[in-house]
């Protein structure tokens, strides 16, 4: 079982490792090809600006690599600036171009202004499925409304909503919380650090990774 | 070539730091300050063969050679004796509100069922947070108080000459501070007056411990007229034709043969119970709504340690001037006997603070003895010791520091 | 209106946490990894490390702690205390934080929290506010743990962390913190009355009656709490329950 860390010099790599590692998986951390391409699932992290995510993938000569891993139908999961990156472009700090799996945008999100709507989003927050019920996806067997927790100032709208898995309100918008497209899923919040309810997403990632095969 | 360098006031030529805490040799035991002598030999602190200070000698037996249940049970043994049951006064806490004697009244009264009458001598010039404090100590910590202010004429002149002729300018507050106990407890026939801290813990003779009462000397002059303050007896000060013998009845000691027969007795409460001075902090805090400095204390790291008094920080410069120890490394000294900080720990806070100059209340301070900027300096330059002091390029530094990095270290 | 985060606020000096009164006192309640790891279990929902002593001695010296807490404990942990530099704030996250907190360093050079929040991202940057009242309506800024005064008025910092890019701000209450006498309501009205980043409140709390008097006053986003949880004075999930009753919303 090889679970690979994509490292490109951003997010809390430790945190996932860590995570892992509780569930009895020891994770590697690399930006190789090779191990990139023959793991049995990739996370992509990442924290912080688009615009600074795409630069360092560029700059690593990711973007390509990832785009053939997720042709192989092995798992993907994208955490928060690494869900957003699996679309096509964002709108932070001008228009940059994302990665492309999933089409759609990311945009910043919508708040009414009130004092008590403030950005970043930093919170514990439901997440409620969207159309099916989440049974062989990383949200299998997660009671419904779970509380996750997020910190994110910009969100991911997929064009097509049948890649909507969950959802989360947050100042009366309903916005897309964790997406699938057949192999490759994305949260927009971090499963590492949601607790127990967190890890159990872990392990589901995991058991994917063991079935080798997209849902 | 090492030069022979003259220790003034009889102190330690060599100077050396306690194995333990911070504390050097240089540091003086108290003494009874109505007979302090300009350039009198000081009695400094011990320290043993294997380099290690009195203080903490004393620390280490508290810590595993005392029953302090069977101490519990001797206090309250003891004021059993004393104990009013007419509503009268039966304890007497002298004290200005601070950490010590805020947790020293209050837990007689609430936890022991005793009657304080605190007593306060009153601070040269109080401080905001000092006064505040103060205030509720009564209010919050449900207390009475009786606050005696001597004449400020007086006093100001005493501390001044103290300041330039011993430079120990809380000389004449020290005479007042240790009578005020006893002889507020023959005024109000009250025979128990109860300190806080004990001596001990800061280094005095040893054998001091074993007995809980206080050396009777230290309060008690049966001449009253050669009673010494800043260096001038009380005869000279009526004969300088400003003051009479009427103006000294602050400072004259009650007899000790009357305070003997009255039955006063004078204990520490630190002999029965475990003290540490940032638990009475906190006790103080939770219970007689002291407040913390609001910001450091000049010349060290803490917040919460003798902060009443304006000319509080002028006292500490002057050990530091005169022995070589200032604010800092006393607060530390007993943090690192209290398992609060280490002594490495120590030693960094004392680098960063220990020299610093008390700014905040410098005019108010040389306005209070009546002195110039210049004076005052002459005054402090004349009694760096030579053992402690070098100046190098117009500047003052310490010979040797804890760190090992003085001049010659 | 979100969830309420309840957050641990463990102050730490060397091996032990501590807890102070006044940002003053350094008395020892426990071991910073089995609390962290007491309290995760028991459903808190963040965990801040403070390195108290941080001012003292010139450093940030909690990689140990935060590297071992980040293996018991899978929720967000913030590290603050002396965090000086760039490279510090890459060594907290490296040694597992998700945000650092800044204080000293942000008032002696504002362009430090630009500067961090534009290579972590906001989300990383909490602007941690010492507040001592100084008359009526005003409250000025301190640094080096609660020592030092500024000059600071905190409503102006407050503004100007959330222009420089802070995501936010914890604001703690000198004149509270340690009393458990309850939060500072007038202070935390004003700064969320003011500022549209998120307020971690901090200072003063006994229990959860405090925290929902506080929370009725004003728009607070967390409650980080000390002695309430050291001294054992509620439990967490009833802490949690008292909220919910009193229409609260919490992560239960």
């Amino acid at each position: 079982m090889k679970i690979v860390i994509v490292d490109y010099d951003l997010g809390n790599v430790r945190s996932i490792l860590n995570a892992f590692e509780q569930i009895g998986i020891s994770p590697i951390l690399s930006r190789d090809k090779d191990d990139i391409l023959n793991a049995d699932g990739l996370i992509l992290p990442g924290v912080g600006a688009f615009s600074h995510g795409m630069k360092n993938l560029h700059k690593y000569s990711l973007v390509e690599v990832l785009k053939d891993y997720a042709k192989t139908g092995k798992v993907l999961l994208g955490i928060c600036l690494g869900m957003q990156m699996l679309l096509d472009e964002s709108e932070e700090f001008g228009n940059t171009q994302g990665i492309g799996l999933i089409h759609g945008k990311v945009i910043k999100l919508p708040t009414k202004d009130k004092n008590n709507e403030k950005l970043p989003h930093i919170c514990w927050n439901e997440i409620e499925p969207k159309h099916q019920n989440w049974n062989d996806t990383i949200l299998n067997s997660i009671p419904l409304k779970s509380d996750m927790y997020f910190v994110h100032s910009y969100i991911a709208e997929p064009k097509d909503d049948t890649n909507i898995l969950s959802t989360t309100v947050y100042s009366d918008y309903r916005f897309c919380s964790s997406l699938k497209q057949g192999n490759v899923y994305g949260c927009q919040f971090h499963p590492e650090k949601s607790a127990k309810i967190g890890l159990e997403i872990i392990k589901n990632f995991v058991n994917i990774a063991k079935e080798g095969k997209s849902v | 070539m090492s030069e022979k360098l003259e220790a003034y006031y009889g102190l330690p030529s060599k100077v050396r730091f306690c194995k333990k805490c911070t504390i050097s040799n240089q540091r003086p035991n108290s003494t009874i300050e109505f007979k302090n002598e300009k350039n009198e030999k000081k009695q400094v602190i011990n320290f043993n063969e294997d380099g290690v200070c009195s203080a903490c000698v004393f620390h280490e037996e508290k810590e595993i050679g005392i029953d302090w249940e069977q101490r519990d049970k001797n206090l309250k043994t003891l004021l059993t004796q004393f104990k009013s049951n007419d509503g009268s006064y039966d304890v007497i806490v002298p004290g200005s509100g601070g950490k010590d004697s805020a947790y020293t009244a209050h837990i007689l009264k609430y936890k022991y069922g005793m009657n304080p009458l605190t007593v306060t001598w009153s601070p040269h010039i109080y401080t905001d947070v000092g006064w505040k404090n103060m205030q509720e100590w009564m209010h919050t910590g449900g207390l009475d108080n009786i606050l005696y202010t001597p004449n400020g004429k007086l006093h100001g002149e005493m501390t001044k000459n103290a300041f330039h002729n011993l430079l120990h300018p809380f000389q004449p507050f020290i005479v007042g501070q240790r009578i005020i106990g006893p002889a507020m407890a023959k005024k109000f026939g009250v025979k128990l007056v109860m300190y806080g801290e004990n001596q001990a813990e800061y280094g005095n003779a040893i054998e001091e411990n074993i007995n809980p009462i206080m050396n009777m000397d230290f309060f008690s002059s049966d001449d009253a007229l050669s009673m010494k303050f800043g260096s001038v007896s009380m005869q000279e000060y009526i004969d300088s034709g400003n003051y009479t013998k009427d103006d000294f009845a602050p400072y004259i000691p009650p007899n000790k043969q009357d305070l003997i027969d009255a039955g006063v007795e004078v204990h520490y409460l630190g002999y029965y119970l475990k003290w540490d001075p940032q638990e009475c902090y906190y006790y103080a805090v939770d219970n007689t709504g002291f407040q913390a400095n609001p910001v450091r204390t000049e010349g060290t790291y803490s917040k919460y340690s003798s902060i009443d008094d304006k000319v509080d920080p002028f006292h500490y410069l002057t050990t530091l001037i005169k022995f070589g120890i200032g604010r800092c490394t006393y607060d530390s000294a007993q943090e690192v006997r209290n398992d609060k900080i280490t002594r490495d720990e120590a030693a960094y806070l004392i680098k960063k603070y220990d020299t610093e100059f008390p700014h905040i209340y410098f005019k108010e301070f040389l306005e209070y003895i009546g002195a110039t900027e210049d004076e005052f300096w002459k005054t402090i330059d004349k009694h760096r010791s030579p053992h402690i002091w070098k100046e190098v390029n117009g500047e003052w530094k310490l010979r040797h520091t804890v760190s090992k990095d003085g001049t010659d270290d | 209106m979100n969830k309420i985060r309840l957050i641990a606020r463990l102050d730490i000096k060397n091996e032990f946490v501590i807890k102070s009164i006044h940002l003053e006192g350094l008395r020892k309640v426990g071991n910073p990894n089995q609390l962290a790891k007491k309290y995760y279990e028991e459903g808190i929902d963040e965990i801040i490390f403070m390195d108290a002593v941080a001012a003292y001695y010139d450093r940030n010296s909690l990689s140990e702690i935060i590297q071992k807490a980040c293996k018991d404990v899978f929720i967000p942990i913030t590290v603050g205390g002396g965090i000086r530099n760039i490279k510090d704030i890459q060594q907290a996250l490296n040694s597992g934080a998700d945000k650092v907190a800044i204080n000293t360093q942000a008032i002696n050079n504002p362009q430090f929290i630009q500067e961090a929040s534009k290579i972590f991202g906001s989300q990383c940057i909490v602007s941690s506010i010492e507040a001592k009242k100084i008359s009526d309506g005003k409250w000025e800024a301190y640094i080096e743990n609660g020592r030092e005064p500024t000059g600071l008025d905190v409503l102006e910092w407050a503004r100007k962390v959330k222009e420089l890019g802070a995501g936010e701000i914890m604001l703690t209450s000198i004149d509270r913190e340690g009393t458990k006498k309850g939060f500072d309501l007038e202070l935390n009205q004003m700064v969320a009355n003011a500022v549209s980043i998120p307020i971690i409140s901090s200072g003063g709390i006994k229990n959860s009656d405090d925290a929902i008097l506080l929370l009725k006053n004003s728009c607070i986003d967390a409650i980080a709490t000390a002695s309430t949880l050291h001294y054992n004075l509620e439990e967490i999930q009833d802490f949690k329950q008292n909220l919910a009753n009193n229409g609260v919303k919490v992560r239960l």
